[in-house]
């Protein structure tokens, strides 16, 4: 799967950013630096995948 | 794999402010000391259409400063498209410092999407 970061400015100017593709908590490190350079953060859902893929993750390092 | 974060928009950078209204068909911004109605503000003043004075970006603070009377004096709608353009923009510059490739899409209810390829992706 590749790895996107989808960023849906809405016309308020306010924005959300949605990783897809990444393992575990990868995707919080990948999408950080554009956060940063927008604003301030209000709000952090992880999706139920999140959490799946972490302990995929492992055992695929474990593996390797 | 996933997570989604909300962001309230800051307005800190003048090379991003430029392209924002540049996007918008805008003046360009100036730097300097600007009179709004009852005080002044110093930063990047930008003239929006129908504004009787600019909106004043602090970088520093990420702040705005303006006068518009609750509307009678300027449009919400016309700092809300300013703000809309300079997110696009901002976001369009950090992607592709970091070498990734950005498409650009508006979508029906009138935000923009942005889909930023991450690694390997021409």
């Amino acid at each position: 799967m590749s790895k996107t970061i989808e960023i849906t400015v809405l016309p308020n100017g306010q924005t959300k950013v949605e990783t897809k593709g990444f393992v575990g908590a990868e995707c919080r490190h990948a999408s950080q630096f554009i956060e940063k350079a927008l604003g301030q953060q209000t709000d952090e859902v992880l999706k139920a995948d999140f959490h799946q893929s972490a302990s995929r993750q492992q055992s695929v390092q474990e593996e390797g | 794999m996933s997570h989604i974060v909300s962001i309230q928009t800051e307005v800190r950078d003048p090379v991003a402010i430029r392209s924002a209204c540049d996007r918008l068909k805008l003046p360009e911004p100036v730097f300097g000391q600007v009179k709004l109605f009852s005080s002044s503000a110093t930063g990047w003043a930008v003239q929006l259409p129908a504004w009787r004075y600019p909106v004043v970006a602090d970088v520093n603070t990420g702040k705005l400063a303006y006068d518009n009377y609750n509307g009678r004096w300027g449009e919400q709608k016309q700092l809300d498209r300013f703000l809309q353009g300079y997110a696009v923009e901002k976001a369009k510059i950090e992607a592709r410092k970091k070498g990734h490739s950005v498409i650009e899409q508006p979508l029906e209810d009138g935000s923009i999407k942005l889909t930023v390829s991450v690694g390997g992706a021409a």
